[in-house]
This record gives C-alpha cells, structure tokens and sequence, in this order.
C-alpha cells in the first residue's frame, strides 16, 4: 500500500483537509460520517421546507405535496400578507396589517444597530490595536468579560432606565416623539449586545495591518484621526463588511428588545409572527408561513453569499 | 521614542463604545442588584426608596413552597444539564466527523449545522411550533398517526400524562439544535490547528478512526472542551429566547416549559413585578460574572493580548 504523505500545513482552512488521512479507506469513511452527519440534521431541514411549501399552499403541509395528495399550491398566502388581510375569517375582525410598514420597521431597527455596532466598534477597535493608553489591558479585559456576560440578563434595569429616561424625552421633544424614541432606543440597547465582540472582531482586523505604512504617515505629520479615516479604514473594509452583516442579522432576527422597548403599534416581522399565531386558527397559518418564509430571505441571502467568512467568524466566538 | 501616555486620542475613539457600555451594561448591573432590594411594581419608579430584603426572603419562601416554581427550578436543572451534555458532546462528534471528512462534504456541513442558528427566532420557533401542534395538522401528530403509532393526535408539551418529560425532551431539542454548533465550530477550528504530522504517524503505527479521535485528537483539545462547557453552560443559564414563544403559544407547559430566565422575565414583563423579578435575575448576573471569569482565564487572555506595535 503506497503511503502517500503529502505534509501541507496552513494556508486557508480546509484545505489541507485532503491531505492526511487518506492512508485509511478514506471513501467509506467519508460515506459514513456523511450519512450519519446528513441523518441527524435532514429533520430539521425537512421542517424548513414544509415551511416554505406551505406558504404556497392552500393548507399547512405535514408531508411533501406530491401529485395526488390533493394539495393545491396557489400564491393566494402572499398576496393576502401584501394585502394586510391576515385571516380570510367571515364574522371575525382581523386588525390588518401593513406589511411593507412592518418590513420597514424591520429594517430600520436593523440598520441603525448595524450603524451602531459598525461606528463604536470600529472606532474603539483601533483604540485597542493601536494606542497606548493607560487603562487598556484592564479595559480589553473588561469588554471580553462583558462578551461572555449575559446582557439579557440586565434587560430589567435597561428597561427601567428607558422609564426613568421617557420623562425628560417628553418634555423636550413632545408626545408625539415617544414611539420614534422607542426605535431610537431599542436600537442602541440592541445593539450594545453585540458591542463587546465586535470590538475584539474590529482589533484583530486592525492588528492584522502592518504598522509601517500607518507609520510612514505619521512621521509626514499626519493627525491620528487622518490615519485612522485615510489609511486604516479602507484596509479594514473586509472586515468592516463583516461586522455590518452580523450586525444586520442581529438587528433583523430579535425578539425580545423589540418586543420589550418599542411601541406596541411599531411591529417588526418578529412581532408580527408572535401576534399572528397567537391570534390566529390553525388553518390560517399558510400566511403567517409566508411572513416566516419572507422574513428567513435576507438571513438565507447573507448565509449563502458569506459562509466562510461565516465559519471564521463564528470560531472567534460567538454566544451559543 | 516612546513618549508619554497620551489620553487625547485614545478617549475620543472610545467614547461612543464607553458610553453604551455605561449605560447598557454598568448602571443597569448595579440598578439590576439595587432593584432587587426595592419592591418595584409597574414600572412605578417613585417605589425605588424603599430598600428591604422582602424579594429574597420570598424568593427563598416560593422556591421552597410555590408549586409553579419548584417546577421551574427543577426544568432549569433538567434543562441546562442536558442539554449542556448534548450541546457539548454533541459539539465534539459532529466536529470530529466534520475533520475526518473530505472539504467538499465537511464545508456544506458545517454551514447547514449553522442554520438554526442563524435563522430568526420567530421563524425556527414556528417551525417547532407547528412540528408539534396537539391537532392533527400538527407535523409529529401526522407522521405518527401515518405510521399507526398513536390513535389520537396529543398535545406533546402539555398533556399532563406525558408531562414533565415531554416538555423537557421539546425544550432539549429545540436549544440542541441551535446550541451544538457552537461546539461544532470551535472544536473543528482546534483539531485543525493540530499539527497534520501526528494524526500522520498515529495512521502509520496503525490506529483506527477510533483510536485516533480517543487517544490522539481529544486529549489535545481537553483545553477547548472545558472553555465550550463553561460557556455553554453560561448561555444555557440564561437563555429564554428559543423558549419564549413556545411557551406563549402554548406549545408547552407554562411551568415545566419555563427556565429560570424566563421566569425572571415573564414575571418582569407580564405580571409586572419587576422587584421580585431583579431579586430573581441578581442570581442570574452574579453566576454570569462568576463564569464570565472562569471562561476569560480559559480562552488565555493574556497571551492574546500584544501590546500595540509602535507608538509615536
């Protein structure tokens, strides 16, 4: 049996997969493992489908609609959603929904704490990489520790903090202004979540740029706030665009801020959903499937269009 | 030449990220404890002058006597236990499986493993909730009555003859599926890092898969396993998310589907008593800044950590 040893070592992840164990049946083994791996996840994935079926279909699908099962696929579900109509229920009044509101929410809310996380991260990134400062290794510490921490866990006091801040909002800007308040702050409370990691994330891109070229600058007589914006910025924009999904995505998929800080009349996708199928019969869940299904869209968009920078991203550390 | 620390530029690029951690992590962690001694009540912050003892003396009652909460004690046990087991066993063979798979197959993999993860919660907890809706539209009911294993469609997280284990099996699930890829990830990115050689020689001097995941692999990452247990087991302490929904829409029992955090937030947020409910979430924060510890001095911070190069 010829021992191929082929020692290829770094380089990006992967790889070097193919390289080593291939002294063993490596077929069979990759056969098995693939099977087994597939097995335990084919449920779940079988439950995305069903899902997505459904919201072309004229009922919930509890199997696949083969010919014959006398399912009808029909875009009826999405139409009535665009429609604000939520249940087609004779004798039962719906409040309908705008569902491009509720779309915009979504997005507002997702954009400003990716705008949030992008802006503080990115600035506070470069502190730690590249300025000497007296309380930086305690700080760094801190932060990691405040990544671990729970932030959820503190949503008590930040909700009684937003409280204690509507009186004064009140009186400077009026009563109108309260639930744009609310967006303002669900959006920064959010967003401080994802604040400690994304400064480490930001450091490590700022760590990775040679400091000769930053250097060269500095000497000609370049301001700090120059270097960073002329020099370092554009170097890091991989690294910038990386923070910006995982921020968007953070921002798209929540519950629980949203749900705890904004005004009862703003709903996002996710209120929508929780509202819609706690309201609703049974057989008018094809619609909520197609608010689920259009709502999964840009998650599905970004994972295909990023997985490795997913993966690596993810080893960095992520809360599970 | 090294000069002297200068606070000038370095507070203006810290001063956005400072301020939020200010007011979203520091004051609302000591108002967190300090809420806990007041009797707080509907948000009705003139009661924030009272301080007592009154929240952990009822605490200490209602653990000991109240029905409901004994429930959530003993969910919150069963519940983080299990699936910290699972998430973390789970973590290690899909990676070890992952590693020992081509590219082509491992990497697709990997990204589907990260697919519950990654999707909305309310979507993935309606997936959850329709698989296990009691009637027979209900997915699990369906593939059940197909196959002829029950006569009747069942309410899977509340009927009370099946209760407490079915909830605590749905409750697994559902944070399994989300929880094992964080493993996954970090234990393939570790058996990665081992050098190629040793997996090389043990394959010469004649190891099977087996042998070599057990006596070579695993031994090198023990490190990763215990900073992914101790993280782990923080998240699951504090996680309500996943669960949230499935609880309001009645796929599970109110009591045996809750956890500690969730109990701390409904009791917060829907019976508005938010005294007793910090009292509650102090136990929360202080296990968060216990572990938040011991995970630092896992991941070696220190030697991460490398002075900025160059300083003008």
């Amino acid at each position: 049996m010829a021992l191929r040893l082929r020692l290829r070592r770094g380089g990006p992840a992967g790889e070097a997969a193919g390289a080593d164990v291939e002294t063993l049946e490596r077929r069979r083994l990759n056969l098995v493992l693939g099977l087994a791996v597939g097995l335990g996840l084919a449920p779940v994935l079988y439950l995305y489908l069903l899902l997505v079926l459904s919201s072309f279909s004229n009922t919930m699908l509890t199997s696949l609609p083969l010919p014959g099962s006398g399912v009808e696929l029909t875009l009826r579900n999405w139409e009535m959603l665009f429609r604000g109509q939520v249940a087609p229920a004779a004798g039962k009044i719906y409040t309908t929904r705008d569902i491009v509101l509720i779309i915009l929410n979504t997005l507002v809310v997702a954009l400003g704490v990716t705008a949030v996380v992008v802006a503080a991260s990115v600035m506070a990134g470069y502190a730690f990489s590249r300025l000497r400062f007296r309380w930086r290794r305690g700080l760094m510490e801190f932060i990691i520790l405040l990544h671990a921490f729970p932030g959820v866990a503190l949503i008590i006091a930040v909700y009684a903090v937003y409280v204690w801040s509507l009186g004064p909002v009140r009186e400077l800007l009026g009563r109108d202004s309260l639930a744009a308040y609310s967006v303002f702050y669900t959006v920064l409370a959010r967003a401080s979540l994802e604040i400690p990691m994304s400064i480490w994330l930001m450091k490590g891109f700022f760590d990775r740029i040679p400091w000769e070229v930053e250097w060269s600058a500095l000497i000609d007589g370049a301001s700090r706030f120059t270097v960073w914006r002329r020099i370092l910025l554009p170097q890091v924009k991989p690294g910038i665009a990386a923070l910006a999904i995982f921020a968007f995505l953070a921002g798209w998929e929540d519950l629980i801020y949203v749900r705890v800080f904004l005004y009862p009349q703003v709903k996002t996708l996710a209120t929508f959903i929780e509202e819609s199928v706690a309201g609703l019969e049974t057989a008018y869940l094809p619609v909520v499937a197609a608010a689920g299904t259009l709502y999964l869209i840009p998650t599905i968009v970004f994972f295909i269009a990023t997985q490795r920078l997913l993966l690596e991203a993810m080893s960095g550390g992520v809360k599970g | 030449m090294p000069g002297r620390p200068r606070p000038g530029p370095a507070f203006f690029f810290l001063l956005p990220a400072l301020a939020l951690i200010l007011v979203f992590y520091v004051v609302p962690l000591i108002l967190s404890v300090y809420i806990g001694f007041t009797p707080l009540r509907d948000w009705n912050l003139q009661r924030l002058g009272e301080l007592s003892l009154d929240n952990y003396r009822r605490l200490y009652h209602l653990v000991l006597h109240d029905p409901d909460l004994r429930k959530v004690v003993q969910t919150t046990i069963v519940f983080t236990s299990v699936t910290l087991a699972v998430n973390v066993l789970g973590g290690l063979v899909l990676a070890l499986a992952m590693f020992f798979m081509d590219e082509w197959l491992s990497l697709p993999y990997r990204l589907l493993w990260l697919l519950p993860r990654m999707t909305p919660v309310a979507v993935y907890s309606l997936l959850w909730y329709y698989f296990f809706l009691p009637g027979r539209e209900g997915i699990l009911n369906s593939w059940l009555m197909s196959l002829g294993l029950i006569d009747e469609p069942r309410a899977w997280g509340k009927d009370p003859e099946l209760l407490p284990y079915s909830a605590w099996a749905i409750l697994v699930l559902v944070n399994g599926f989300v929880g094992v890829s964080f493993g996954m990830i970090v234990f393939y990115s570790a058996l990665k890092s081992i050098p190629r050689e040793q997996v090389i020689a043990a394959r010469i001097d004649g190891a099977s898969t087996l042998q070599l995941a057990r006596h070579v692999l695993i031994p090198q990452i023990r490190w990763h396993i215990v900073y992914v247990t101790v993280w782990q087991l923080l998240s699951l302490l504090t996680t309500f998310a996943h669960i949230f929904l499935l609880v309001e829409w009645g796929t599970l029992d109110r009591a045996w589907g809750s956890n500690w955090a969730l109990y701390v937030f409904n009791t917060a947020f829907l019976t508005q008593d938010q005294g007793f409910a910090a009292a509650a979430a102090t136990v929360l924060v202080a296990v968060g800044v216990v572990l938040g510890l011991l995970a630092l001095r896992l991941m070696r911070f220190r030697e991460m950590m490398v002075e900025p190069k160059g300083e003008l």
